[in-house]
């Protein structure tokens, strides 16, 4: 397993590395989408009008939803273009299971993706001149929300996987999940509060707008309410993968007939 | 001792509502060191069988053992197996033939140091030595498919599955891979290639298996099958389509017509038929080498392969689905 992390990790970074003009375009991309946002938000309210914590809470959700996206494209996206070019089923060769497979390959990148993340929130931070804290604090939170991002992406893989045919899903799926990490579930009350619970990811970001944009302390029963609410969409997503699997090898579409 | 062996092997496919028997009944066994040619025309259910034996589509029913394990259950067996499927992308193009061999190297179990000796042995073996720092997508759809061989043989496994493998390549390319075949066979691997070209199986493999719609109709050593269709045939075309009278006399003597071609297995008759053709006009007068067309037509009319409607236009060669 440790040798598969390592082959994994080498190939997403020479991949990287070859091909930086992609990622340096994503990064720089990411960044003037959300800066053409601020400016149109700031003309709105008017000179003088201080955003306060609230831009704050918006760069971590903007941010988040960036880091989902990477880790989307590189599970759902990468399953299906590997089904397309025909490398998948060389995969499923593999005396690994597929979803051990996948598992070390998300890991692998997740160095990569967390690299290129950092960027754009710090190009985000000097652009907008917001001031993020980044408390030792906030690494329970990220954790939380990257299982479900995992989780949601082993999913959108097995319909990538079922379907074949999945851009427009995926891209429809991108707004839905801006919506995930902006809206302010930590603030919602009765009902609607479970509701946030159950919303993936949402409650690990709730968790992350707290420590870095408020300045909050972890409170321990959210955290663990945040990290169930991870584990049990990462549990979910691979057991959705391992079935897709199967079901696919019965159809004998692996190859994406 | 067969390192392969297939039992019963059935595979029916439904997608929107239509269901189509792609594998009836395909049994086989390969012993170390020897090549089967699997043989049959495009849609025959030739990568079907491929894909079940290495555990990439599900059989219906029937069984498939790799030195006595089930790829489908047994991660063990995918230890045995390298493939080559059709198509020509088994390979990273973003990365070099090295990274490739490594990168897999590790994927099938091996440790990153095994990986690496095992790399630079291969590449010096399959003489891409000085391609090893290109990227794969710069070179040649014959180098593609040699390194993708030698990447199915990073771990040293002892069934070797390769799909079509000389479908698209060009002349010098094809013999390349031809004479790797016959070495890898000859290191004591079992091979099993699938192909819709006769004089492919015939020039690489001990036995032949050939398949027609889901089911082996024909399983014989090469050399059999081969004495069995070499005699001397001829093929006469014509520019329009023969009358019935003609049709028919012509049947009498033995000859094999379609409306347009008349093939005879009988050199002796030549002259008395080109007689009776006086005074059509003849476009072509040709010695046949065997095709698998002609298998095809021999066998409907020795009884052992049910008639077909399209025994001759399902046999296209050089197409790809
Ligand atoms: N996943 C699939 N779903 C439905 N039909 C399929 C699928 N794969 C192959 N087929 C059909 O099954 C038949 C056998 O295909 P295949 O095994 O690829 O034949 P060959 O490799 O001999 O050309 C063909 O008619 C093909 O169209
Ligand atoms: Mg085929």
């Amino acid at each position: 397993m440790l040798f598969l992390f390592w082959a994994e990790f080498k190939r997403s970074w020479i991949q990287l590395l070859r091909y930086s003009s992609e990622v340096i375009g994503g990064i720089i991309g990411t960044t003037i989408i959300f800066y053409g946002l601020f400016l149109s938000a700031r003309y709105i309210a008017g000179p003088g009008f201080q955003f306060g914590d609230r831009l704050d809470a918006i760069i971590v959700g903007y941010v988040l939803w960036a880091l989902m996206l990477f880790i989307l494209g590189d599970i759902a996206g990468g399953l299906q273009q590997e089904a397309r070019t025909g490398t998948l089923e060389q995969l499923f060769l593999s005396p690994y299971s597929a979803p051990q497979v996948f598992l070390m390959r998300a890991f692998a990148s997740l160095t990569l993706n967390l690299a290129i993340n950092l960027s754009i929130l710090l190009l985000i931070m000097v652009l907008t001149g917001s001031r993020l804290a980044f408390p030792i604090t906030l690494i329970p939170p990220l954790l939380a929300v990257l299982m479900g991002a995992y989780g949601i992406s082993f999913a959108m893989g097995s319909l990538a996987l079922i379907l074949k045919q999945v851009q427009q899903l995926l891209s429809v799926f991108q707004f839905g999940l801006l919506f995930l990490f902006t809206a302010p579930v930590e603030t919602w009350t009765g009902g609607m509060r479970i509701i946030g619970w159950l919303l993936p990811m949402a409650p690990g970001a709730g968790l992350l707008r707290d420590v870095m944009a408020r300045g909050m302390d972890l409170n321990a029963q959210a955290l663990a309410l945040a990290l169930l609410n991870g584990a049990l969409y990462l549990v979910v997503g691979l057991a959705l993968f391992r079935w897709s699997e199967q079901e696919t090898k019965r159809q004998g579409k692996l190859s994406g007939y | 001792m067969h390192i392969l062996e297939t039992h019963q092997l059935k595979k029916t496919y439904r997608s929107r509502g239509k269901t189509l028997a792609a594998v009836r009944d395909v049994s086989l066994s390969i012993a170390a060191a020897e090549v089967l040619a699997f043989l049959g025309p495009n849609g025959a259910g030739k990568t079907t069988t491929i894909k079940m034996i290495a555990g990439l589509i599900l059989p219906d029913s029937g069984s498939v053992r790799i030195a006595g394990c089930d790829p489908h259950r047994d991660s063990r067996a995918l230890k045995l197996i390298g493939a080559v499927l059709e198509g020509n992308r088994n390979l990273y193009w973003r990365l070099t033939p090295s990274e490739n061999l490594e990168y897999f190297g590790v994927l099938r179990g091996l440790t990153p140091r095994v990986a690496r000796q095992r790399a630079r042995d291969l590449l010096e073996r399959f003489d891409l030595g000085d391609k090893r720092r290109a990227l794969v997508q710069t070179l040649s759809r014959g180098m593609q498919q040699k390194l993708a061989i030698a990447v199915a043989l990073i771990h040293d496994p002892q069934l070797l599955l390769l799909d079509e493998p000389t479908l698209g390549l060009d002349v010098e390319a094809t013999e390349s891979v031809k004479r790797l075949v016959r070495e890898i066979a000859a290191e004591g691997r079992a091979i099993l290639l699938t192909t819709h070209q006769l004089d492919i199986a015939e020039e690489l493999s001990d036995r032949v298996a050939i398949i027609n719609q889901g089911t082996v109709v024909v399983e014989e050593p090469t050399s059999e099958l081969i004495r069995q269709f070499s005699e001397a045939t001829y093929r006469i075309e014509l520019e329009h389509p023969l009358d019935a009278e003609r049709t028919n006399k012509l049947r009498s003597l033995g000859a094999v017509v379609e409306p347009k071609q008349i093939y005879l297995r009988d050199p002796d008759l030549l002259y008395t038929v080109v007689d009776g053709l006086r005074p059509l006009p003849i476009l072509r007068v040709e010695r046949d080498q065997a095709s698998l067309r002609d298998i095809f037509l021999t066998l409907v009319r020795q009884g052992r392969l049910p008639e077909l409607s399209n025994s001759g236009g399902e046999v296209r060669s050089g197409q790809l689905h």
